[in-house]
Parts: C-alpha cells; sequence; structure tokens
C-alpha cells in the first residue's frame, strides 16, 4: 500500500518536491498535474521549471515524513496488528486473520481506502501473500489483488524497479534491456548474478525477486511489538470524556481478564491505544512487577493515565493489548499474617509497586542485588523490582566494615596532613577542615584486572583462528612475584592497554573526626605504582 | 480500600491491631507510630540513620525505604551491607527513590495502605504539619509504623509520635586498638513525645555493641579518651537537661 500526503492548497496546480544534491536542485516527487506536463522525479529542478514554468515548488523534509508516517503506521493498527514501514512512502500490513472482520479482502481493503480517503491521504493498495508482490503491486498496479500462487503470473508484466531494488542494480538491469519482472524469471540464475559488478548486488537482486515470488521468507519488522492478547471496544460515538474512557476501559478489562483467566494465565504489561476518529492514535500503558490480571488492580493503574490520553474530535474505537504474559503464582492467601509461610504477601507487595510504578516512573521501586565484585559500589546493585525480593545482599566474608550510606560518586578530598602509608592527620570536605582523632584500616581493595586487560587486536579475531593469547586464569591470593611477572609479560604482549591507563588500587580508611563522625576515605593509588600521578583521596560512605 | 466495597483482605486477614506504644525506650521507634528522626546539625545523617536501624524493633516483614534525591544527593544512598550490621533482623528493603517531596509523601502513605510492609523509612525533606497528620492517620489506621529521617532543617510542631534529634558522638573505645574507632555512639534527644510527654527533653547516649548488636545506655561521664570535649552542635537546653 502506498500512500502520498497531499496538503497543496490546490491540487489540480502542479507541485514538485524538491531536494538539493550534488548537482543542484532535484525533482523527488510531483503530484498528477505536474507528472502530465512532464515533472517526473530525479528530473533537474531548472528543467522542470523549463518544461512547467508555473510549477510550485517546496523543499523536501524527510524526517517529518518519516513521522508522519509511522503515525500512520500506529493508526493503522486498529485494522490488523502487524504494520510494518515498507520503504520511504509505504506501509505493509499483514492482514491473516483479519480480514473476515471486514466482509473479506476486498472489503477490508475498501473499508481502509475509505477511511484513509476521508482523511484526506490518497493511497494505492494492492493485496497478495507475499510482501514483496503486495510492494510491486502498489506501486505499478494499484487495486489488484494475487490470491496465494498467482504471484509468478502476476508479477511478470510489472517494471523491475518495483521489486524495491537499489539504484545501481536497477541501471545494471536496464542496460541489460531487462525491464520486466516475467524477464527474469527465464534466466539462469548464475548467469543473472554474472552481470552484476559485485556479489552483493546480484544476491539483493536475487533475493528480492525470491521474496516477491514466495521462494524466500520474508519477516516484516512491525512497528509495534505484537501484544499477546487484545481485545477491541468500537464507540457507536465519539467518545471524548475521560469518564467515558474509563467505563469503556473497564469493559476491555473485564473481557481481557477473563481471556487471561481462561488459559491460566496474567499480563505484566498492559497497554490502551485509543483511535481518534480524525486519525492518529493516543496511547496509555502499564508495567507490573508480576503477571496479574486482577481487573481492579489493573483499573486503578490506569486510573491516572486516562487523564493524560488526547480525545481529539472524539474516540472511535479503544483497543486494550497485554503483553509480556506468563503463568501466574496461583495460591490461596492465608487467613492470618501468623499462619503464613512468608512474612511478606508478594502480591499485594507487587500491587504497591505497580501503584508506584504507574505514577512515579518505570525503575523507581527497585531492589539491591548482590554481585560478585571487588568493588563496594558495584557488589550491590539495584535493580527494577521485578516481583521478587532476593536474599538480602550481605557484604562477602573476610572484607571490612561497610558503611551505612555510600556516595553514587565518591567525592575527592583535599588532604592537609599527609602520611605515607597511612590515613590523613586533617581533610577538607564540603569546605570544612576536618580533624581526623581515630582511623582504622588499610582495607586494600584491588582493580579487578579481568575487567580491564584488554585482547590484542591483532591476535584475536573473531573467528577464534591464529589466537595464540589466552586469558590466564589468576588468583589475587596467589604469589605477588608470579602476578607481577605475568601482568608483566602481558603488558609486554599487549600495547593497546598500557600501564599508566589501568585502574588503581584503592586503600580504605575508616577515620573518625573530633566531633565524633565516622568516614569512610580511600586513597586511589599507590606511591609509585606507575598509573597517574600522585595517589588523590576520596570519601566513599559515611559511617553510622 | 476508600471505597463501599469490603474487601475480602479486610474481612478474612486478620490485622493486627496497631500496638501501643510503651514507655520505655525507644518508645514505640519501628513499632508503631511516625517517629521523627532529626539530624542535630547538618551531616549527622549517617548516625541518626544508624540510631533509627539499630534502635528499631520492628516485626518481621518487608521495609519500603523511600529516598528522596535530594538528600540522597547530599548524603548517599543506604548500603544494605552496612544497614545489616546495625540490625539482627534480616529484613528484605525495597528501595522507592523519588524526586519531589510531594511524590515522596504519597509513596510513603502508599506503602503504608498497601498491607505488605511492617515498616516504612524515609529520607525526606522536612514535613510540614498537615502532611504528617495524614501519615500520622494512615499508620495509626494500617498498623504499620513509620520512621522519618529528617534534615536539621526539620523544626516546628508536627502530628509525629515523637521527634528524636541525633547527633554523633565519638565513638566507644576500641579495646584492641586505642587509635582505632569502637563501637559507635549517639546522642538522642526526645525533643517531643505524644505517647509519654514527661520523657521530653530527656537524652538517651547510647552505644552499639557491634557484637550483640545491642543498644546499651552509657554514662554522659564515660566518655571515650580521645576526645573529651562537648559534642560541637551541642544546645544549651541538651546541658540543662543533662545536668
Amino acid at each position: 500500500m502506498t500512500d502520498q500526503i497531499s496538503d497543496t492548497p490546490a491540487p489540480e496546480a502542479p507541485f514538485a518536491l524538491v531536494e538539493a544534491g550534488p548537482h543542484g536542485l532535484s525533482v523527488v516527487s510531483a503530484n498528477a498535474a505536474a507528472l502530465s506536463e512532464g515533472v517526473v522525479p530525479d528530473l533537474r529542478f531548472t528543467d522542470a521549471k523549463a518544461r512547467c514554468p508555473g510549477l510550485v515548488s517546496e523543499e523536501i523534509d524527510r524526517a517529518a515524513d518519516a513521522r508522519t508516517l509511522a503515525a500512520l503506521g500506529h493508526w493503522m493498527v486498529r485494522f490488523t496488528p502487524i504494520v510494518a514501514i515498507d520503504g520511504e512512502d509505504g506501509l505493509m500490513a499483514e492482514t491473516t486473520g483479519c480480514a473476515h472482520l471486514h466482509c473479506g479482502e476486498a472489503g477490508m481493503m475498501d473499508a481502509i481506502a475509505a477511511r484513509l480517503t476521508k482523511s484526506g491521504i490518497v493511497c494505492q493498495m494492492a493485496m497478495a501473500s507475499t510482501p514483496g508482490a503486495a510492494s510491486a503491486l502498489a506501486r505499478a498496479a494499484p487495486g489488484r489483488k494475487l490470491e496465494p500462487g498467482e504471484e509468478r503470473a502476476g508479477l511478470a508484466g510489472l517494471p523491475v524497479g518495483t521489486l524495491r531494488l537499489s539504484g545501481a542494480a536497477r541501471t545494471v538491469l536496464r542496460r541489460f534491456g531487462l525491464t520486466r519482472i516475467g524477464q527474469l524469471y527465464g534466466i539462469d540464475r548464475k548467469a543473472l548474478a554474472r552481470r552484476f559488478r559485485s556479489r552483493e548486488m546480484a544476491d539483493a537482486v536475487l533475493l528480492r525477486l525470491d521474496q516477491a515470488l514466495g521462494q524466500r521468507i520474508e519477516p516484516l519488522s512491525p512497528l509495534r511489538p505484537q501484544p499477546a492478547h487484545a481485545v477491541r471496544l468500537n464507540c457507536p460515538e465519539p467518545i471524548s470524556t475521560s469518564e467515558a474512557i474509563g467505563l469503556g476501559l473497564e469493559r476491555l478489562v473485564e473481557n481481557l481478564c477473563d481471556e487471561l483467566a481462561g488459559l491460566g494465565q496474567g499480563a505484566r504489561g498492559f497497554s490502551l491505544l485509543a483511535f481518534r476518529a480524525d486519525g492518529g492514535v493516543a496511547e496509555a500503558r502499564i508495567a507490573l512487577a508480576q503477571p496479574a490480571r486482577t481487573g481492579a488492580h489493573i483499573l486503578r493503574l490506569f486510573d491516572e493515565k486516562i487523564d493524560r490520553i488526547d480525545p481529539g474530535f472524539g474516540i472511535d474505537c479503544l483497543v486494550l493489548e497485554a503483553h509480556r504474559v506468563g503463568p501466574m503464582q496461583m495460591g490461596t492467601p492465608a487467613l492470618s499474617g501468623d499462619l503464613a509461610a512468608q512474612d511478606t504477601d508478594p502480591v499485594a507487595l507487587a500491587a504497591l509497586a505497580d501503584r508506584i510504578t504507574a505514577r512515579l516512573g518505570v525503575g523507581v521501586v527497585r531492589v539491591a542485588h548482590s554481585y560478585e565484585s571487588y568493588l563496594p559500589e558495584r557488589a550491590e546493585r539495584l535493580k527494577p523490582f521485578e516481583g521478587e525480593l532476593p536474599r538480602p545482599p550481605l557484604p562477602a566474608p573476610g572484607t571490612g566494615p561497610r558503611p551505612v550510606r555510600i556516595f553514587a560518586q565518591p567525592e575527592q578530598v583535599k588532604v592537609l596532613a599527609e602520611v605515607p602509608d597511612g590515613p590523613p592527620q586533617r581533610f577538607v570536605w564540603r569546605r570544612v577542615t576536618r580533624r581526623v582523632v581515630r582511623a582504622d584500616g588499610p582495607e586494600r581493595i584491588s582493580p579487578e584486572w579481568w575487567r580491564h586487560t584488554a585482547m590484542p587486536e591483532t591476535v584475536a579475531s573473531p573467528s577464534g583462528t591464529n589466537r595464540t593469547w589466552l586469558t590466564p586464569k589468576l588468583d589475587p591470593r596467589a604469589d605477588a612475584d608470579l602476578i607481577g611477572k605475568i601482568r608483566a609479560d602481558l603488558e609486554a604482549s599487549c600495547e593497546t592497554v598500557p600501564t599508566r591507563n589501568l585502574p588503581r588500587a584503592r586503600d580504605y580508611y575508616r577515620v573518625e573526626d573530633a566531633e565524633g563522625r565516622r568516614y569512610w576515605l580511600f586513597r586511589k593509588g599507590l606511591y609509585g605504582d606507575g598509573r597517574g600521578g600522585a595517589p588523590e583521596w576520596f570519601i566513599h560512605g559515611l559511617f553510622a | 480500600m476508600e471505597s463501599g466495597t469490603v474487601l475480602h483482605s479486610d474481612v478474612f486477614r486478620l490485622q493486627p491491631r496497631a500496638r501501643a506504644a510503651s514507655a520505655v525506650f525507644p518508645l514505640g521507634l519501628g513499632v508503631a507510630g511516625v517517629h521523627e528522626v532529626c539530624e542535630a546539625s547538618f551531616g549527622d545523617i549517617a548516625a541518626l540513620t544508624g540510631f533509627a536501624i539499630a534502635a528499631a524493633k520492628q516485626k518481621a516483614g518487608t521495609v519500603v525505604w523511600v529516598s528522596q534525591r535530594k538528600i540522597e544527593m547530599d548524603h548517599g544512598r543506604v548500603l544494605q551491607g552496612g544497614v545489616r550490621r546495625l540490625n539482627r533482623a534480616k529484613m528484605p528493603i525495597l528501595e522507592v527513590h523519588t524526586r519531589k517531596l510531594t511524590d515522596t509523601l504519597w509513596a510513603i502513605e502508599e506503602a503504608i495502605r498497601s498491607s505488605a510492609v511492617s515498616l516504612v523509612v524515609a529520607d525526606v525533606e522536612a514535613v510540614e504539619f498537615t502532611a504528617s497528620r495524614r501519615l500520622v492517620l494512615a499508620s495509626s489506621r494500617h498498623g504499620v509504623p513509620v520512621i522519618l529521617l529528617q534534615p536539621y532543617t526539620c523544626e516546628g510542631s508536627t502530628a509525629a509520635s515523637a521527634r528524636w534529634r541525633v547527633s554523633a558522638r565519638p565513638s566507644a573505645p576500641n579495646r584492641f586498638d586505642p587509635r582505632a574507632p569502637g563501637n559507635p555512639r549517639w546522642r538522642a534527644r526526645l525533643e517531643r513525645c505524644r505517647t509519654a510527654p514527661h520523657l521530653a527533653g530527656h537524652v538517651f547516649d547510647l552505644e552499639l555493641n557491634h557484637e550483640t548488636l545491642s543498644l546499651t545506655v552509657v554514662s554522659g561521664l564515660a566518655t571515650d579518651t580521645a576526645d573529651t570535649r562537648e559534642v560541637a552542635g551541642d544546645r544549651p537546653d541538651i546541658r540543662h537537661a543533662r545536668a
């Protein structure tokens, strides 16, 4: 299906869109009046002006065109859930299983054409059983419909240019006199491939031909993720108030939850699509921490989102989709909290997380997961809550004390009286000088060498051939001399990561100032480690 | 829950009644009511976090920790590895990170009403009277205790059950290394308390034993040897109360 959006004030006046190219302005597309005067695409603008002195032109805005086309594609979801963009000026819709809702395929084409024409959009449409054939037909023979198996005969008369080929490939084919798709059928495939300069170009032509004829599969890349379930409500009269949308949503949620309950499933995402009568679609979506199908809960989460739906001139169709469907945890809730096996009601907790997420945004509710890392800020990772509380992260055995509060980014402090290999006597943090009275440490946290030793690019290849360099398995507790020797060897063979760029070790100290406040300071780097200048001091956390 | 229908969970789940706060330390901190724990001066928030975690005698269940971005940027986020070393209870913590004060208060109230939470802790800017009244009403209705960790700007009257003002104190002498910090000590002053008004103004000098994780009251005189001068930011009224 191809559509050209005409928003010129006078449709009968010749009009063309132009674009600045390497050789000056040239015509990109023209309306019927201009075409009849000989203004064809790819014509220089000066020639076009000569052929048609009254030509009105405007520069093409490809970004805005793409946006408009995508918006139209989203609106097309009301006819079928799978809609894809086809080139710069087309939309591709998978109609399998949807045509009977519009009294057959011909009825569906008529319904789409009627809606688009009503919105002032000129369109050309065709239907076939492969995307390639449909695309070619829509551009060269609009209005036709090919039954499965008719592609070979149906496409034979169409120009080769409709096969979605590159300009260079079209030029080569034209030079050989191959102008119709049917002419390609009889040529031996190897002979056809030999005519092209590069193998890629030959492959592209054969691929497009095979795809059009249905000999190779062509998956569509849909604009929207395909919902697992969807229910729709056609409004007899366009609605425009949030109360009316709420009532419609109630019925949709009831239907969808019944459908999910029948399958014993729940969904973790719901989206409400409101199709406006004047074209365009508004979407509201909610995300859940764990699969759910409780109508009241879903409605409550949608409560705040409904107000933000812009009804425009009225909404005539509502669709509710369920995404990320999964089996639900079913169980009888305990009568009393004391009898429950768990202290926490997981369903109620997930419902709380959902409500907060719906109002404050995705990723606001988080839980800490433990992660195997030496570095304290990486050892505890915050991840969005997924309906399950992980085991509380405990500090790894053998680690020193950990502060109760930690800064996301360690803050640099100015050390006034530095003692080599010891905590400072005084330091300035946030413009206040603090005198260290007592201190404990250091706890040395070395950088994670496995994150920063890169493979030499000349040796390692993606296929694994010619690889002579293996990742060494080093134990940090092993002999320090051995590690030093291996590291020196590694660095000698690996010029990509020089020593001075490697991360530095940290020495952590727990210090207490005269006022009794306790800080977690660290010195980044050791004296004379060859990884940059003098070590710097940072504050990383606060002890209780 | 505001609708007229009777919820299944209201009928069949035996709701624990809101426990009456006892008149002994910690006066229901983490058990009932809304407690404000405030900084004595800027920078004491780590001390008051430690005090709140160590003193709270919470029930089993999930803790929701709401933290406002402003406080988090100033004083860092809570590290669970550090929290576990202050309290014996190994509660899972669900963190909610908010930006605005209104969002923070809304999230606290939503957590109270969710019937899935045993304690709500919040890093939040100073809360005004009306907002605190809402929290107190919700907390007493649903029996969920709330601890508000507040900056030093928290002044004036609120509806909270109690207000603690906490400052850090030099830690206890370390038996194994005199130059190292020992058990943490805090000074908690009970500024106001609705359940035990006669205790208002009382000062608790507390020490947390890091092995038994028990809080003990230490004498004001038995401070450590390293630094015996008065705590900076100490108020004249505190000295008066101790005298």
